[in-house]
């Protein structure tokens, strides 16, 4: 019997709901309440814009997996899994399921009760009926999934490699690499802990957690809604990513095409960069602020590069060749130097700021679980990683996890599943 | 100076009036992050170890906050009011550091030779001693490790930044020794790889009166020496083996003095940095040694520490720390030029 029958079962009982279905359910826990809608009405201004976001939903269901161009939402967790499923159809399953669940719990809506006797379907720990709260699961596959256990050697995309040791890296492979990554993103704290918990609950017995951190952005604190929000450094963070909106840039840098060297499957997705990077939180807060920004390039205030007084403003390297301004080891120099030579390196930055408590020499553990999305990782990533290897900010960083990985294209309809391409 | 004074005006504590009657005194000096612990007694109001106080400041507004820019509070930060220092000031303590260093690289070599004689007579424990000495009078150097060049990669060398990690042929030096110490390695190749490292520390011996040290990283080295323990050391990451980070920390802690002695006249006078910088210095020495009394009067490894022997370790390293950041600036050789302006924004 495989491991997975049982929870096959419970699967497909959920599946009979439909996602649609399951979809129209959403407002009705927030029009039926027990207690009529006058008490609803009276509830403060603030229940009231919770009650909003946590029925906002994003679709599992499209051509490119949802959490890679989607705004980034206050809270993530990113867990990596092994395959341990004992053969392919198996994994395929287990696949099938992970997509399966993770469409309903994105979609939210109430979950079928079982004989009292038996376990529920749900955890429950959001209440009888989920709320969608923005949930977007992604999904994506690291190079060792590739490495001939389920013959699927020649579906690799080309580019995935396991990540490597950068200079001045120094990766825990407890916390580094794995066969499957999910990247979970939600409104608040109770969603992504609930779909961390359903999900594996779903492929238990053929992918097991190998790794997870857990992300929050910094609310956006202005002066408009539109400046970038700050990683634990205070700098703003994504200052200068493409445009989301731009389809036919999105095609340049972020998707792969089709009728290209890569594996036809693969059209649609693309790779995934996360690097758990620890930052010496009390080291920085003992530099000058003058040398904080030199290192990033930027005003800590206002985010603008240095001389300006905007955080969008172009920094205007031509007219500096000397770094007068801003530095030539400035992050944000090196990392994107705004040439036409490198206009085809720059990514797609989603990261999220984490908090782990404090280390056994009582150091705070705080940092950024950087998260990039790319067409080619060789072309874009690691070009701008080389150029930094040398920035003066390593010396208050340390990269200790994550890995690369191949954010597979969407799902395309109810039936479909994200990774299907890898077993036809 | 100048960025002490604005980078410590960031949080709106609750307790504003509280702070107000201390903020004469906090303005001028660093105070260092304290543990409480009845440490004011052996030092003043100005240098105790009291939680850093930050000045006064403006309450939140909303307006403020949406402001265009949002340029902060308070404008641009206050100059700071010190005059540079001639750079020639620091000629005097470097090269009285060189002499120092030179010093502490002949003793590395006497434990390097014990260490041999150890191996070659296959006693262990006597051979992890030798590798103790020799750890802690590399760590007496303490300053300027990038001045060394490839040189500090061969005798201090972590194995994560190599290709090939703790199999790689460049793997040498003082941590491959302490691998093999703590983890056993095949017969003979400690031997080899001490002998490689005695070549490499007398070659940096004869490379040490021509090394060049800037007045700037010579003062920023008064800091981060001591960081270097926090970040590297007392975490087990520089020492996975031995995990002698307290040995390390109080290695570090020597060498933070030495550098400091060479700079006393220097900081004397200005912005009260040295006072506050020996309180503390003397409050981890303190820490240090009550540590190595308890612990039958060697340095424990850091995973022999009690509960609360962590917590003085690392509160008054880090109160420590807190203090030593005042230094470079204290020291500055230049006032801080004006950035440029970007030009033609579009407003």
């Amino acid at each position: 019997m495989s491991p997975l029958d049982r929870r096959q079962f419970v699967g497909r009982s959920l599946a009979l709901l439909g996602s649609g279905g399951v979809g129209a359910l959403t407002g009705v826990e927030l029009e039926r309440s027990d207690h009529g809608e006058s008490e609803l009405a009276a509830g403060t201004l603030a229940e009231r814009a919770e009650q909003r976001s946590l029925a906002a939903a994003v679709p599992f269901d499209a051509a490119h997996q949802a959490g890679i161009l989607t705004p980034a939402p206050a809270q993530a967790t990113f867990i990596a899994l092994d395959a341990i499923a004992p053969d392919r159809q198996t994994l395929a399953e287990a696949l099938r399921q992970l997509s399966t669940r993770a469409r309903q719990l994105t979609a939210g809506g109430a979950y079928p009760l079982l004989e009292v006797d038996d376990p529920p379907a749900d955890s429950g720990t959001l209440g009888p009926i989920n709320a969608p709260d923005a949930l977007t699961v992604t999904i994506a596959f690291g190079s060792s999934l590739f490495d001939g256990r389920y013959g699927l050697t020649d579906r690799r995309p080309r580019r995935l490699v396991e990540m490597p040791n950068f200079p001045n890296d120094a990766l825990d492979p407890a916390r580094s690499h794995g066969d499957v990554l999910v990247q979970i993103c939600a409104g608040q704290r109770d969603t992504v802990v609930h779909t961390v918990r359903e999900l594996a609950r779903s492929v238990r017995g053929a992918l097991q957690q190998r790794w997870s951190i857990d992300g929050f952005s910094s609310a956006r604190r202005g002066p408009s809604p539109r400046n970038s929000p700050r990683n634990l450094f205070a700098f703003r963070d994504g200052t200068a990513n493409p445009d989301v909106e731009d389809a036919a840039l999105m095609d340049r840098l972020i998707w792969v095409q089709p009728r290209t060297t890569e594996p036809a499957w693969t059209a649609g997705g693309t790779y995934q960069v996360v690097r758990t990077i620890r930052m010496h939180v009390e080291f920085w807060d003992r530099v000058g602020l003058a040398e904080q920004e030199e290192m990033i390039g930027r005003r800590r205030d206002t985010g603008a590069p240095l001389g300006g007084s905007e955080e969008f403003e172009d920094p205007s390297y031509e007219l500096d060749p000397q770094g007068r301004r801003i530095p030539l080891t400035a992050h944000i120099r090196l990392a994107n130097p705004r040439t036409a030579q490198t206009a085809d390196q720059r990514i797609l930055r989603r990261g999220f700021n984490y908090d782990r408590g404090f280390d056994s020499a009582g150091q705070l553990d705080q940092g950024l679980v950087f998260a990039a999305f790319n067409q080619d990782v060789k072309r874009q990533f690691t070009a701008i990683q080389r150029r930094l290897a040398e920035e003066p900010m390593v010396d208050y960083i340390t990269p200790v996890g994550g890995g690369y990985f191949f954010a597979a294209p969407g799902s395309r309809r109810p039936t479909d599943w994200v990774g299907s391409g890898l077993f036809v | 100076v100048f960025a002490e004074l604005t980078a410590r005006r960031l949080l709106a504590p609750v307790g504003i009036a509280l702070l107000s009657c201390v903020v004469a005194f906090a303005l001028f000096t660093a105070l260092g992050v304290g543990v409480g612990n009845g440490a004011n007694a052996a030092g003043t109001a100005v240098h105790g170890a009291a939680p850093r106080a930050i000045g006064p400041l403006q309450a939140y507004s909303e307006a403020d906050a949406k402001r265009n820019g949002a340029a902060g509070v308070g404008g641009a930060p206050p100059v700071t009011q010190l005059a540079p220092l001639p750079a020639a000031a620091f000629a005097g303590p470097i090269a009285r550091y060189k002499r120092y260093s030179a010093g502490q690289l002949r003793i590395v070599l006497e434990h390097l030779a014990a260490l041999e004689g150890a191996l070659r007579t296959g006693r262990l424990a006597r051979a992890r001693t030798a590798w103790r000495g020799a750890y802690a009078s590399w760590l007496h150097l303490g300053a300027v490790y990038g001045a060394f060049g490839d040189l500090t990669q061969a005798i201090d060398g972590s194995p994560g930044v190599l290709a090939g990690g703790v199999s790689d042929p460049r793997f040498t030096g003082l941590h491959r020794l302490e691998r093999d110490l703590w983890r056993g390695a095949p017969a003979g190749e400690e031997l080899s790889a001490t002998r490689r490292l005695r070549g490499d520390v007398r070659l940096l011996l004869k490379r040490l009166p021509g090394v060049q040290i800037t007045p700037l990283q010579y003062a920023t080295r008064a800091h981060e020496i001591l960081e270097d323990a926090a970040r590297d050391l007392l975490s087990g990451t520089d020492v996975p083996w031995s995990d002698e980070g307290v040995l390390a920390t109080a290695a570090g802690l020597r060498a933070t003095r030495e550098v400091i002695e060479t700079l006393r006249s220097l900081l004397d006078g200005r912005e009260g940095t040295i006072e506050t910088v020996d309180f503390n210095l003397d409050r981890l020495a303190s820490a240090l040694a009550s540590i190595r009394r308890e612990h039958g009067g060697g340095w424990p490894a850091v995973d022999r520490l009690s509960l609360r022997e962590n917590e003085l370790l690392d509160g008054t390293l880090g109160a420590a720390l807190e203090a030593l950041d005042g230094v470079p600036g204290t020291l500055e050789t230049k006032v801080p030029p004006t950035i440029p302006s970007l030009p033609n924004p579009s407003r």
